[in-house]
């Protein structure tokens, strides 16, 4: 289990993390979500002790990272598939972090094989795609059999099946009762491999639950198709129903259930052809909850800014 | 013992060092400057012996002359050094690293006794060879020294001392700069532009300040005969240690401090 305890990272001019409190439970994929720049790296390197935080504290099976006796064996975690030196093959560097943590040396041809690189392991790792990068930084990650594991931005850089066969690896893992904390600015990607989702923008907490309760408490709309349209969207714009479209093929209305549209339609003799609740997709519900953190957003312009 | 020791980062460490370039390059150029360079210096006194001014010949000194590659050799332990724990800064391999040994200072004495018992060994190895071939080429015609002589042996010694405890300097301030460029800019400034400095001050002061030179430290390790403005062999061991001590505890106490996330 991962627990942020009120943290915050302040750098000179900026504050990177402020004041973030959440846990991640084991058992289950959570997602980490939130724009660019909104956090997210930030955080796990402070779980792995690599910043130093301003204030609060993450602790990862109630120990401060460094306090951890034999880190690999109880923590996993690719942040930068980069950050190896390019001019070692793959089996030494994985032989060096095997021997830190007095890992047996054969694990290391175990993980390789695992992730599917056995055939490059002389080659240099400067040689390496992302894609082997990538899999070489899993392939660390697992070497010590670890029962929490940290994912920064995984699927950058992986190819169609890279993808599918790392939400299937992730939900392996957390099936396997390890806790799984997966970052992602891709709330399309969060939607289909996370069971619990933690929000940030701006550094700041958002919201956080699981994936189907995050759609259920975004404002829903209703597909409303009827015999008069012009006066289908008066009675309903009266009961406080807000018309977001219409066209010809119908009205699309939030605020109101589809019910209370039901019956505001029937009141009003307008005979209802089409009634369908849309579900908002995970993406806008997202979309929503961060419009107002965005650090580098595309604002929509100000009606009357100039004069 | 299942814990990730100072032992097992140490091994961790030496798999890294022997597994880079700019280790194996470094180590090869050394051999090179000091076994290349010590035979060459040798086989040019020999053949300039008897054009050598009176002076030269009475204060010729076969040790320091035979070892004399280690007025280039300096720079490339020096390098080894920087380069140990740059490399990862720039990589940002450091990552990796501590996220394996997040206790930094078991990291940082992990490298260094890495660097320190790698260098010793090739530090010595480089210098008893430039000696040893270089009295093989005066013999005959140059005076020659023996390792029977204490003197001679305690040059011979700490002259490989200097270049093990030099890479300690380099990688002190690999550690504190963290760019390599910056870092060995600095490294080939401290031996090589502060005597130039210290040049151009009044001649009272030079030979105050001479002696506390890193090169002049070396000089005076590497040498039986004891130099002017200059300290003792052991002192001048003392010296270069205490130098090294003080950049380490620098170095250290930044790498605590700092973030090591974020690339620099």
């Amino acid at each position: 289990m991962i627990k942020i305890d009120h943290l915050t990272k302040r750098y000179t001019s900026t504050v990177a993390v402020d004041d973030l409190d959440f846990e991640v439970q084991p058992g289950v994929v959570t997602g980490f979500l939130g724009p660019n720049g909104s956090g997210k790296s930030t955080t796990m390197r402070i779980i792995l002790g690599l910043d130093l935080p301003s204030k609060g504290q993450a602790t990862i099976n109630g120990k401060r990272y460094a306090d951890l006796k034999s880190p690999l064996r109880e923590v996993g975690a690719l942040l930068d598939a980069k950050a190896v030196h390019p001019g070692r093959t793959a089996r030494n560097h994985l032989r060096s972090l095997a021997a830190s943590n007095q890992i047996k040396k054969s694990r290391v041809d175990e993980v390789l094989e695992f992730v599917g690189i056995s055939s490059v392991a002389t080659k240099k790792v400067g040689t390496f795609s992302l894609g082997m990068s990538q899999r070489l930084g899993i392939a660390g990650a697992l070497l010590g059999d670890p029962g929490v594991l940290l994912f920064d931005e995984p699927v950058n850089g992986l190819d169609p099946e890279g993808i599918r066969w790392i939400r299937d690896f992730f939900r392996t893992l957390a099936n396997e009762g390890r806790t799984v904390f997966v970052s992602s600015h891709l709330m399309s990607e969060m939607a289909v491999s996370a069971d619990q989702i933690v929000v940030i923008g701006r550094g700041r907490f958002i919201t956080s639950g699981s994936v189907d309760d995050l759609t259920k408490t975004a404002e829903g709309s209703v597909l409303v198709r009827g015999s008069d349209h012009a006066l289908l969207a008066t009675v309903l714009a009266a009961q406080h129903g807000l018309v977001h479209d219409s066209n010809d093929l119908g009205l699309t209305v939030g605020g109101l259930t589809s019910d209370q549209i039901g019956t505001i339609a029937y009141d009003a003799g307008i005979t209802l052809f089409e009634l369908t609740p849309q579900r908002a997709s995970l993406e806008e519900v997202f979309m929503d909850l961060t419009a107002d953190s965005l650090e580098f957003g595309a604002r929509a312009p100000t009606p009357g800014a100039t004069t | 013992m299942s814990d990730a020791s100072l032992g097992a980062s140490t091994r961790a460490e030496w798999i890294k060092f022997r597994t880079v370039r700019s280790s194996t390059w470094g180590v090869i150029t050394t051999v090179v400057l000091m076994i290349g360079l010590g035979a060459l210096f040798a086989v040019l006194t020999r053949t300039h012996w008897n054009q050598l001014s009176p002076l030269r010949v009475a204060t010729f000194d076969p040790v320091s002359n035979s070892m004399g590659g280690i007025l280039l050799a300096q720079f490339a332990v020096g390098v080894i050094g920087a380069m140990f724990i740059t490399s990862e800064f720039t990589s940002g391999s450091i990552r990796t690293t501590l996220s394996a040994v997040p206790k930094r200072a078991r990291l940082l004495a992990s490298k260094m006794v890495v660097l320190f018992a790698s260098m010793v060994l090739v530090g010595e190895i480089v210098c008893f060879s430039a000696f040893l071939i270089g009295q093989r080429i005066y013999v005959g015609v140059v005076p020659t020294a023996s390792l029977d002589n204490t003197t001679v042996l305690r040059s011979v010694v700490l002259a490989g001392v200097y270049l093990a405890l030099l890479t300690l300097f380099g990688f002190a301030l690999g550690v504190i700069f963290r760019h390599s460029a910056t870092t060995i800019s600095v490294y080939v400034g401290l031996l090589l532009i502060a005597p130039l400095i210290i040049f151009f001050l009044p001649q009272s002061w030079q030979n105050d300040i001479q002696r506390f030179e890193p090169s002049s430290l070396g000089a005076a390790m590497e040498s039986p005969l004891a130099q002017s403005n200059s300290f003792g062999a052991w002192s001048a061991t003392l010296v270069l240690l205490l130098y090294v001590a003080g950049l380490t505890a620098v170095a250290f106490a930044l790498f605590q401090r700092r973030d090591a996330g974020a690339n620099s």
